[in-house]
């Protein structure tokens, strides 16, 4: 029994790094329908800013998060208003092509100033965790789940609880109502990805502590950010974070199903995917559009 | 009268002493340079698997650079310089494939230098067999590859079902022995010949397969496998992966409390990046080496593992020696140079049966076909990390450190 417990915390855990991944990319695609494919790039240059400020200044990784999410929201302020506001009212498709390009043009650019060197950061406390009854919780990853819902907090009062915030929401619900009550549609639509970039900068952070970064270990998160979207819903922080913790334990409790190889973990996730899709559209807490 | 018979007599005389002079200059090896030698190779410069495909690109430069420097590849009277004409596969199999052709008929090269990885090397292998271009490679291991009775694809180095094999051997030396294994592997061919073959030879040796489980190769996240292995309770704890994976399980083994007297993967501790990522987390594991910069090998032609050593520092100025995956794509260029020199020709076909037939002692270890075309002849050497440091511990003949068995606890470290 502690065994199963021990996978449902870890999945927890887990979850904890989607939800911090996902919520910039559903804020992204709540509010601007852009499907943001160069997240996990955002995701991994925050992470290799970590790294940088962990082995060049000795400043903890969880310290450095605020400077993570500052450097990565000036950086998606200046990409939306430079580069992606030129498509901002195309078709789906061109910000699928904009955000690919976006995505090798970063990608190609870390590898250039980084290599493919895998680097990590650890920290001295790196390996020790809390021990309770038979189960093992790395202070590392607790440490990146709180933040991960202190996050989903932060985001929650500012989309509720300030004038930008309220900004934002008039431009997802609507673009043209909200140009007539005199909302600087370019400005704000720059501020929504600067948001999502920050948070995208700080989730970085706290992958760099328990995975090995290079510059193509962004990938797999847009991938799974889309999933958590799919899966939680769009509109609401809590629907990111639902799905994000669901998603982090489908896959912790594939992995252990007697018999099968964890290759299938993948398969289970999609096809959860499928069936939410199939049943419920909007996703597990989503508003409807 | 006399001035119409000079002009002639002194015409003579020129073309004498120049018909000297070449004659002089062929004194040493051969005087004229001929046509350049072209290889293809397509390698991942980028996407998953980038580092591994530089470090194999590293390899060939190196030779490259040697090679050139000397003229070029001796047939006949004539040097040829050669030429590597590169490709980036991406880290993609598939891509790999289609690049090597597009090397064969767009940019002409003669012989195709393998790619990083089994995957790639599988796809590769297709097309050179398709167009009858030898292909040497060093960087592909799955012995899925050679069964298939492909006769213009060689592998210099040893095959993956030895990679950890050794590791067993060793324990099996070991006091108090260790008689449990934890087995976490990643789906691809490679590292799932490896953990086979580990988990076939294991109970020969009186030591039992506990837990063993794959994954999907480059699974962001490992810890769930690694608290399931540490509820079996093992002495023995390896992976058959590549780096990233590597580094993952390490930290997660960490991080999760999971205590074995051997940590051993298969990929990943050799390469420099293992210990910068990790620092003393990195400590005490092992691995299983195609190469280390201490063997003793005393080789036909080409550099010693000492020379072979410092050129690799002085020109990548590293201060790391080159780890085996440098050695070993050097060790294929080698292969094909003595192949070609043995056929005094650049025909397909028979540097393709100067390869079945070479045997040839380099820096890299015995270079050596048997008739699927892989090197059965040169062994494995285990590696251990103590101190920041890489030391070979096994077999005894080569080796210049001791095992330091059993690995403490993480918690007393």
């Amino acid at each position: 029994m502690s065994q199963f417990t021990q996978q449902v915390i870890l999945g927890l855990l887990l979850g904890g790094i989607y939800v911090a991944v996902a919520l910039g990319f559903s804020l992204v695609w709540g509010v601007l329908n852009i499907v943001n494919l160069a997240h996990g790039a955002l995701v991994i240059v925050g992470s290799y800013l970590t790294w940088a400020l962990f082995t060049r200044f000795h400043i903890d990784p969880f310290l450095s998060l605020p400077i993570d999410a500052g450097a990565l929201f000036v950086l998606g302020y200046l990409l939306q208003r430079g580069v992606i506001n030129h498509i901002i009212r195309a078709p789906l498709l061109f910000t699928f092509l904009l955000t690919f390009g976006l995505n090798l043009v970063l990608v190609s650019l870390l590898l250039l100033i980084f290599t493919a060197d895998f680097r990590s950061v650890t920290p001295s406390y790196s390996g020790a965790g809390l021990h309770l009854a038979g189960v093992t919780i790395p202070y590392i990853r607790l440490a990146g789940l709180l933040v991960a819902l202190v996050m989903a907090g932060i985001l929650w009062a500012i989309l509720n609880r300030t004038r930008v915030g309220a900004g934002i929401l008039a431009v997802g619900a609507d673009r043209d109502a909200a140009q007539l009550v005199g909302i600087d549609l370019r400005h704000l639509y720059a501020i929504t990805f600067a948001v999502g970039a920050a948070f995208a900068g700080v989730a970085g952070g706290i992958i760099s502590t328990f995975q090995s970064i290079t510059p193509t270990a962004g990938d797999p998160y847009t991938l799974q950010a889309f999933a958590v979207v799919i899966l939680g819903g769009l509109g609401r922080v809590s629907a990111t974070v639902a799905g994000g913790l669901l998603f982090g334990l489908i896959e912790v409790l594939g992995q252990s199903l007697p018999g099968l190889g964890s290759g299938y973990a993948n398969a289970i996730a999609f096809v959860v995917l499928v069936l939410v899709l199939v049943v419920r559209p909007r996703g597990l807490l989503g508003r409807l559009a | 009268m006399r001035g119409k018979r000079i002009a002639p007599i002194l015409a003579g005389l020129g073309l004498l002493l120049t018909a000297c002079g070449t004659a002089n200059n062929g004194g040493s090896t051969a005087t004229s340079s001929g046509a350049p030698i072209v290889f293809g190779a397509a390698v991942s410069l980028t996407g998953a698997q980038s580092k591994e495909g530089g470090l194999t690109k590293q390899g060939y430069d190196l030779w490259l650079d040697w090679i050139n420097q000397k003229g070029g590849i001796v047939i006949g009277n004539v040097k040829h310089p050669v030429q590597i004409k590169y490709e980036d596969d991406q880290s993609e199999a598939n891509l790999s494939a289609t690049l090597v052709q597009k090397l064969i008929t767009d940019e002409k090269a003669q012989f195709i230098l393998g790619p990083y990885g089994s995957a790639a090397t599988a796809t590769d292998a297709i097309v050179a067999e398709k167009n009858s271009i030898p292909m040497v490679e060093a960087n592909g291991a799955a012995q899925a590859i050679f069964n298939k009775g492909y006769k213009y694809t060689f592998g210099v180095l040893s095959p993956a079902n030895k990679y950890l094999t050794g590791v067993i051997d060793m324990a099996a030396t070991l006091s108090p022995k260790p008689t449990t294994l934890a087995m976490l592997a990643a789906n691809d061919n490679f590292s799932v010949e490896v953990a086979k073959a580990v988990e076939d030879y294991a109970p020969s040796k009186g030591i039992q397969v506990v837990f063993s489980k794959q994954y999907p190769a480059a699974a962001p996240d490992v810890s769930g496998l690694v608290s399931q292995a540490k509820a079996t309770n093992p002495d023995i704890v390896m992976n058959s992966g590549h780096l990233a994976e590597a580094i993952a399980i390490n930290k997660a083994a960490k991080q999760l409390g999971l205590n074995a007297k051997i940590f051993a993967y298969s990929v990943g501790p050799s390469t420099p990046d293992f210990i910068s990522a990790l620092g003393p987390d990195a400590n005490y594991v092992y691995d299983g080496s195609q190469w280390t910069p201490q063997v003793k090998y005393t080789p036909s032609f080409y550099l010693s593992v000492a020379d072979y050593v410092k050129a690799y520092e002085q020109k990548y100025s590293s201060s790391e020696p080159p780890d085996y995956h440098v050695a070993e794509s050097t060790a294929a260029c080698l292969a094909f140079q003595k192949a070609i020199e043995t056929a005094g020709s650049l025909d397909p076909g028979k540097v393709r049966d100067a390869l079945a037939s070479l045997d040839v002692m380099t820096f890299f270890g015995q270079i050596k076909f048997d008739s699927r075309g892989i090197n059965i002849y040169k062994p494995m050497v285990v590696e251990q990390i103590q101190n920041g440091t890489h030391y070979t511990v096994f077999p005894a003949s080569v080796a210049n450190g001791k095992p330091q068995y059993p690995t403490p606890p993480w918690s007393s470290r």
